[in-house]
C-alpha cells in the first residue's frame, strides 16, 4: 500500500510536469484545470502515505533507482520524516485547492501552464528531500527544489522588482547548497558512506565544524537572521500560492535537515544548542520588530516567517542543551514544542498567505494603508484571516499558543536543573521570547485591524468582492487544522504516547463554551435588546471619512519610537521661506529613511568585495589563445604536483 | 465535583466583589482630593443602569465590535479560574498554569484592541495602538516576574504557589517581597491606572483603555466594564494571596469559605485603598517615559532571581 502510493506519486508528479510543459504554449483552461486537479490528487496520495507511515511508526524503505553502487536514490521514511512529509503534503493539498482558481486570475495561458508544471515538480522535490536516505539524493532534490522555486518566484518576470528578488534568492540558495555540500563531503570523507545515519568515532572539533557548516547551510535556506534578506523579497514577489508553499513548507525542509542531523546523525554538545538558541532568539525578535514596520502585507507575513523559524530554533536549541545535560523529559518537551510549532506555523502561515493573496487580488495592492473595511465585503476571507492571526499571535485555545506554551514550559522548568550561568542565559532568553510573542500580537492587531476593519481607504478596497469558493475551501482546510490541533493538542500528544505537563485545551475550550452560553443567556434575559445604528463619534464633525481613521504607520509609531535604536530611523526635512525671517513658508521636503542594517553593513560589503575580486579575475581573461594555453599548462602542473603531494 | 463547586464559587464571588474595588479606589481618590465621591455601590448601580440602556453601534463597525464584549468576559472569567480567591481545589488539567493565565488575558486585550480600531475613530485607534505597544513591552516584565516567583516557590502553577504560601509564611521572605513590588507595578500597568493611563478620562493625554471602549454603549459597555473590574481583582489577588494567604482554605467547608470571602474582601479593599493613594500621589507620566517604569519592575524581578541563585 505504502509502496504503491509512494511510487504512484513519484511517477505522477513528473508526468504532470512533462505534460504541462509540453503543452504549455497552447493549452487552454480546461487542460490546465485537469493538471491542477491531478496535482491535488498526487498531494492527497502523499498525504495518505505519510499518515499511514506516521501512525505505523515503522520506517519505510524503497530504492527506485541506482546510478552507481554508491550514488543512488534510496528513500527511508521514519516517523520524523513522515511528520514533515505529512505537513508538506497537507499544506500542498490546500494550496493546490486554492490554486484551482487563483492561477486563473492573472498572466498568459503559457505562463499559467508553466507555473502549474513547476509547482508540481516543486512539491515533489520537497517531499523527496525529506524522504532521502542518503546525501546524494538529498542534495539532488534540494537543488531541484531551489531551482523550481526560483522559476516560480520569476512568475511575474516582466517586473524588475521580481527579477531582482529572484536573482537574490537564487544566489542565497546556492550559498546554502555550498555549505551543505561541504558538510556532506566531510561526512563522506570520515565515514566513507553517503547514507544519512548516526556518525560514530568522529572527533569533537571535526564534528562541530561539520555540524556548523551544515547548520549555516540550513539556516540560509530557512531565512534565519542574518541570512534572512531573501525571504521578504522572494515572498512578496512571487504569487501568493507559491509564497504559501515556500513559507509554509520549503523553509521547514531546512528545519527538517537541522533536526535530522542534530538528533540522529550527531549527538549534540551543549554549546551547539546555545548557538542554535542565540540564532533563534535574535531571529525571532528582530523578525517581529521588522514586521511591525512593514506595510506591505506579504512582506509583513514574510518577516513573521523569520520570527517563527526563530521560535522553532529556540525549541530545537533548548532540546540540544537539555539532551547534552541528560534531562530527557525536558529535552522531549522542548523538541516536541519546536516540532509542533513547525507544524503549526506551516498551517497558519500558509493560511495567512493564501488569504492575503485573496485580499491582494481583490484590491490590487499589497500596501495595507490602501485597504480597510474588507470584513464587510469579503467576510469569509476576513474570518479565515482572523483565525490565522489569532493562531500566529499565540492566543489560546488555538495551536500557536500550545506550541509556544511548550517552549515557555521548558524555559520555566529549566531553572531548577541547569548550572547558574546557563540559568541567567535562560532568563534572558525567556524575557526576549515573551517580548517576541507579545509584539507578534501587536503586529497582528495592526494587520487585521487595518486591512479588515473600519472604512475602506481606497476605491479598490471599497469595490473588493469575495473570492471563489475553491480559494475559500483551500484556506478553510488550514483554518480547521489550526483550530483542531490547538483544542485537541493534549489528546493528540497522549495518543502519540507523550504524556506532557501541558494544560488540556479541550477543557479550556469547554469552559469557554459554557461561559459563552451562560453569559449570552444572561445578557439575553436581563439586558435591553434594543439596538441602534448610528455614526462614529467624531468630536462633533458631522461626516466621517477614511482619512480620519488611524493608519498602519500611526498604529506602529509608538513601537517604532521605543525601538528606534534597532531601526535607526533618520528623519530629514528641509524648508524654504519667502522672507529672511523664516515666517512665510514657501516649500519643503521631508523624508523618513530606515537604515537597512543587514543590507548596508553585511550584504553590500560582501557583494562589493566579490565584484572587485571578479573584476580582477576578469583581467586575466581578456587575452589571446597562447595565454590560455599557458593557463592550462600551469593548471596541469599544479594539479600533478598537488596530487603527488597528497598521495 | 470539587472542581465544579470551585468554578461556581470562584466565578460568582469574583463577579460580585470586583465592582466594589472599583468604587473603593474612586472613593479613596475623592477623599484625597477633598470630595465626598460616589457611594461604594456606585459601580453596581452603573452596571444595572447600563444593562437597561440600548446598544448603539457605528455604521462602520463589523462583526468584531459585536462579539468582543462576549470574548472579553468569557476569557477573563476562564482566566479567573487560575486564581483561587477563597479555596484551592484539587489539581485539574493545567488550570492555574501561569502562561495559560496570562495568555487568556492577552486574548481579551487582542480583541479589545481590534474593537478599538473597528469604528474607524481616531480615539479608538490611538487607544489600540498604545495598548498593544505597552502590553508588548510589559509582557517580558510580567513573565520574568512570574518566572522569578516560580523560581522561589519551585512551581509555575498559581494554585500550587498559593498552596505553598499557605504552608509557609512568605511575607518574611525577601525574594518574594521583591517580586511583589514588580507584581504591584504590573497591576498598575495592566489595569490602566495613573501614571500609565488615567481611568477617569479618555482625553488625548491618556487615551488608552477608555479610548478603546469609547464606542461601546449599553449592555456591551457593562460587559467590558465588568471584565476590566474582574481583571483588576485577579491581579490584586495574586500578590495578596501569595504574601498574606490568611483565610484562604484548602477544603470547601461552608464556614471556611465564608471566612475566606470576608478575609479576601478585607485584604483586597486594603490593596484598593493603597492603589487609590498611589494614584493620588502621582501625575500621569509622559508616554515614552513609561518603559522606565517597566524597567524598574524588571529590575526587581531580576534582583529576585540573582538573590535566589546566590543564596
Amino acid at each position: 500500500m505504502q509502496t504503491n502510493l509512494f511510487l504512484a506519486g513519484l511517477i505522477l508528479y513528473p508526468a504532470i510536469t512533462i505534460a504541462a510543459l509540453a503543452t504549455s504554449s497552447k493549452a487552454k483552461m480546461f487542460f490546465r484545470q485537469t493538471i491542477l486537479w491531478l496535482i491535488l490528487l498526487a498531494n492527497l496520495m502523499f498525504l495518505v502515505f505519510s499518515v499511514i507511515t506516521f501512525i505505523s511508526g515503522r520506517t519505510f524503505y524503497i530504492t527506485p533507482y541506482q546510478l552507481t553502487a554508491s550514488l543512488q536514490f534510496d528513500f527511508a521514511v521514519d516517523r520524523l520524516g513522515a511528520f514533515f512529509m505529512g505537513t508538506t503534503s497537507l499544506v500542498a493539498v490546500s494550496v493546490s485547492c486554492y490554486s484551482l482558481r487563483y492561477v486563473e486570475h492573472s498572466g498568459t495561458d503559457a505562463g499559467k501552464n508553466v507555473m502549474a508544471a513547476i509547482t508540481s515538480l516543486f512539491i515533489l522535490s520537497m517531499l523527496l528531500v525529506i524522504a532521502s536516505a542518503n546525501t546524494f539524493s538529498f542534495l539532488f532534490w534540494w537543488e531541484i527544489m531551489s531551482i523550481a522555486s526560483f522559476f516560480l518566484v520569476m512568475h511575474e518576470r516582466d517586473k524588475s522588482e521580481t527579477r531582482k528578488s529572484a536573482l537574490f534568492y537564487l544566489i542565497m540558495t546556492q550559498m546554502s547548497t555550498v555549505f551543505l555540500m561541504f558538510g556532506f563531503l566531510a561526512i563522506y570523507a570520515v565515514t566513507g558512506s553517503f547514507n544519512i545515519q548516526p556518525v560514530s568515532g568522529i572527533s569533537l572539533p571535526l564534528a562541530s565544524a561539520i555540524f556548523l557548516s551544515l547548520f549555516i547551510g540550513f539556516i540560509i535556506k530557512a531565512g534565519v537572521m542574518p541570512f534572512h534578506k531573501w525571504l521578504p523579497y522572494a515572498h512578496s514577489a512571487s504569487p501568493s500560492n507559491i509564497s504559501a508553499l515556500m513559507s509554509g513548507v520549503m523553509i521547514k525542509v531546512a528545519i527538517y535537515g537541522i533536526v535530522r542531523y542534530l538528533m540522529i546523525v550527531f549527538s549534540p554538545v551543549w554549546w551547539w544548542g546555545l548557538i542554535i538558541l542565540v540564532f533563534g532568539t535574535f531571529s525571532a525578535l528582530l523578525g517581529v520588530i521588522y514586521a511591525l514596520k512593514e506595510h506591505d502585507l506579504k512582506k509583513l507575513l514574510a518577516y513573521h516567517s523569520i520570527e517563527n523559524i526563530g521560535i522553532i530554533l529556540i525549541g530545537i536549541g533548548l532540546y540540544a542543551i537539555f539532551r547534552s545535560y541528560g534531562l530527557q523529559d525536558l529535552a522531549t518537551l522542548s523538541l516536541l514544542g519546536g516540532l509542533f510549532h513547525t507544524f503549526n506555523h506551516a498551517m497558519f502561515k500558509s493560511l495567512l498567505f493564501l488569504t492575503a493573496g485573496s485580499v491582494v487580488n481583490a484590491t490590487g495592492t499589497r500596501n495595507i494603508e490602501e485597504m480597510g473595511g474588507l470584513l464587510k465585503t469579503m467576510p469569509y476571507t476576513g474570518v479565515l484571516f482572523l483565525v490565522g492571526s489569532v493562531a500566529i499571535a499565540a492566543l489560546p485555545p488555538l495551536n500557536g499558543f500550545v506550541s509556544e506554551l511548550m517552549i515557555f514550559q521548558s524555559f520555566l522548568q529549566s531553572f531548577t536543573v541547569v548550572g547558574p550561568l546557563l540559568k541567567i542565559v535562560m532568563f534572558a532568553g525567556l524575557a526576549l521570547f515573551a517580548l517576541t510573542s507579545a509584539l507578534a500580537a501587536a503586529c497582528f492587531v495592526k494587520a487585521f485591524g487595518i486591512v479588515f476593519l473600519a472604512m475602506p481607504r481606497s476605491e479598490a478596497a471599497r469595490k473588493a468582492t469575495e473570492v471563489s469558493p475553491y480559494m475559500l475551501f483551500g484556506s478553510a482546510i488550514l483554518a480547521v487544522c489550526c483550530i483542531f490541533s490547538g483544542i485537541f493538542s493534549y489528546q493528540i500528544f497522549m495518543a502519540l504516547g507523550y504524556n506532557l505537563a501541558i494544560p488540556d485545551m479541550m477543557l479550556i475550550g469547554l469552559l469557554l463554551f459554557i461561559a459563552l452560553i451562560t453569559v449570552w443567556l444572561a445578557v439575553r434575559v436581563f439586558a435591553n435588546r434594543k439596538t441602534r445604528i448610528s455614526e462614529t463619534w467624531g468630536c462633533g464633525l458631522t461626516s466621517q471619512n477614511s482619512r480620519m481613521e488611524y493608519t498602519a504607520s500611526g498604529f506602529s509609531e509608538p513601537i517604532l519610537t521605543i525601538f528606534r535604536p534597532v531601526y535607526r530611523t533618520n528623519k530629514w526635512s528641509e524648508r524654504w521661506f519667502f522672507d529672511a525671517g523664516n515666517s512665510l513658508f514657501k516649500n519643503g521636503h521631508a523624508a523618513i529613511r530606515t537604515f537597512k542594517l543587514f543590507e548596508e553593513k553585511i550584504y553590500l560589503p560582501v557583494a562589493r568585495f566579490v565584484q572587485r575580486f571578479s573584476l580582477y579575475v576578469a583581467n586575466l581573461q581578456d587575452v589571446d589563445l597562447d595565454t590560455y594555453i599557458l593557463y592550462s599548462f600551469i593548471a596541469i602542473i599544479v594539479l600533478v604536483l598537488t596530487m603527488g603531494w597528497l598521495v | 465535583m470539587d472542581f465544579v463547586v470551585y468554578t461556581l464559587i470562584n466565578t460568582i464571588f469574583v463577579l460580585l466583589i470586583s465592582p466594589l474595588f472599583m468604587s473603593l479606589i474612586k472613593k479613596v481618590k475623592a477623599f484625597v482630593q477633598g470630595r465626598r465621591g460616589p457611594p461604594l455601590l456606585q459601580t453596581y448601580f452603573m452596571m444595572g443602569k447600563l444593562l437597561k440602556k440600548e446598544r448603539v453601534y457605528s455604521a462602520n463597525t463589523s462583526l468584531v465590535m459585536r462579539i468582543t464584549p462576549y470574548i472579553e468576559i468569557i476569557f477573563i472569567l476562564v482566566a479567573s479560574l487560575s486564581v483561587p480567591l477563597v479555596f484551592i481545589p484539587q489539581p485539574v488539567a493545567g488550570i492555574g498554569n501561569v502562561i495559560l493565565f496570562l495568555y487568556l488575558m492577552v486574548v481579551a486585550k487582542f480583541f479589545m484592541a481590534l474593537a478599538g480600531l473597528d469604528a474607524g475613530s481616531t480615539f479608538g485607534g490611538m487607544g489600540s495602538s498604545r495598548e498593544m505597544t505597552f502590553s508588548a513591552i510589559v509582557e517580558p516584565v510580567v513573565i520574568v516576574a512570574f518566572a522569578a516567583m516560580g523560581l522561589v516557590l519551585k512551581t509555575a502553577n498559581l494554585h500550587q504557589m498559593f498552596g505553598i504560601s499557605l504552608e509557609s509564611a512568605l511575607i518574611t521572605n525577601p525574594a518574594v517581597l521583591l517580586t511583589s513590588v514588580s507584581l504591584f507595578i504590573i497591576l498598575i500597568v495592566e489595569t490602566s491606572r495613573i501614571p500609565v493611563d488615567n481611568p477617569e478620562t479618555h482625553l488625548e493625554l491618556t487615551m488608552i483603555h477608555e479610548a478603546m471602549i469609547l464606542e461601546y454603549s449599553g449592555p456591551d459597555l457593562a460587559l467590558m466594564e465588568i471584565s476590566h473590574a474582574v481583571k483588576q481583582t485577579l491581579l490584586i489577588a495574586i500578590p495578596v494571596n501569595i504574601l498574606v494567604p490568611w483565610g484562604l482554605t484548602a477544603s470547601p467547608t461552608v464556614p471556611g469559605v465564608l471566612l475566606a470571602m470576608i478575609s479576601f474582601a478585607l485584604k483586597g479593599s486594603l490593596v484598593a485603598v493603597i492603589i487609590g493613594f498611589f494614584e493620588s500621589m502621582f501625575a500621569k507620566s509622559r508616554l515614552f517615559r513609561l518603559p522606565g517604569l517597566f524597567m524598574l519592575a524588571l529590575f526587581f524581578s531580576f534582583s529576585t532571581i540573582l538573590f535566589e541563585l546566590l543564596s
